[in-house]
């Protein structure tokens, strides 16, 4: 999975570029999807909410603003994390600021692995 | 979309905890499936690279599994409104031991249109 990070790099753009940046976007992801490299994607909205807490408490963030933020998701459907790694050196962002996070989709939850370990450990 | 943060609190739960939690996270996700709330979601590994510069030149390790911020999983639901999704989320089993979850309206558009738009329409005006 791609997690692209950063809200504000676009700020600092004028509007050619802007529609320069737009129009690579959507051609690359027609191309991953066409290949079927790509499998889901698509922005987020700029605003959001946070559920944190015992009590369920609702905050507002992101921040907008942030670097960290996360702009929206591709969800890739390929052979290695190398081709993953490599098809996230193609985003048309990054000469602008955006960051790439590639992560691997986990063969199951992470909470069910660690308890499955603890239980081998315990038998051990 | 909700978007599991988490900084790994799980590791600090007993072997009952666990087992509990994961039958709770396992019922409440098939009753949002069952109510064609929520399409499948998947975990993260804990592992990945972030990519960044012209070209993708740089490729650094992280997110670090410890941190809070990182993560864990995501989760697209089908509701009509972001009140719906908050109140979903607030039922998600997890939260009682940690980590967060942040809920975002996936996009009818992409903001790189709508910032173009907005610009376009500025200049219009600056020409006026």
């Amino acid at each position: 999975m791609l997690l692209f990070r950063g809200n504000d790099w676009l700020k600092s753009l004028s509007s050619e570029e802007k529609q320069k940046v737009t129009d690579q976007w959507m051609a690359w992801f027609r191309r991953l999807t066409d290949e079927g490299k790509a499998i889901a994607g698509n922005p987020l909205e700029r605003e959001g909410k946070i559920v944190s807490g015992k009590n369920r408490v609702v905050s507002d963030g992101p921040f907008a603003e942030s670097k960290e933020a996360i702009g929206g998701y591709f969800l890739l459907d390929v052979a290695s994390f190398d081709d993953a790694v490599a098809i996230a050196q193609e985003c048309p962002g990054l000469p602008y600021g955006v960051q790439v996070e590639v992560r691997p989709v986990a063969a199951e939850c992470p909470v069910a692995s660690e308890l499955k370990h603890e239980t081998q450990f315990a038998n051990a | 979309m909700l978007l599991y943060r988490t900084d790994e609190w799980y590791n600090k739960l007993s072997q009952e905890e666990l087992h509990e939690l994961i039958n709770q996270n396992k019922s409440w996700f098939e009753r949002l499936t069952a109510r064609g709330k929520a399409k499948p979601g998947r975990a993260l590994e804990r592992t990945g690279v972030t990519i960044s510069g012209k070209n993708g030149r740089f490729v650094t390790d992280g997110p670090f599994a410890e941190s809070k911020e990182a993560v864990g999983g995501y989760l697209v639901l089908d509701v009509e409104t972001i009140e719906e999704a908050i109140a979903i989320a607030q039922t998600s089993p997890g939260l009682a031991y940690g980590g967060s979850i942040e809920v975002r309206p996936l996009a009818e558009e992409c903001p790189l249109d709508i910032r173009a738009r907005e610009l376009a329409r500025e200049e219009e005006l600056v020409n006026i």
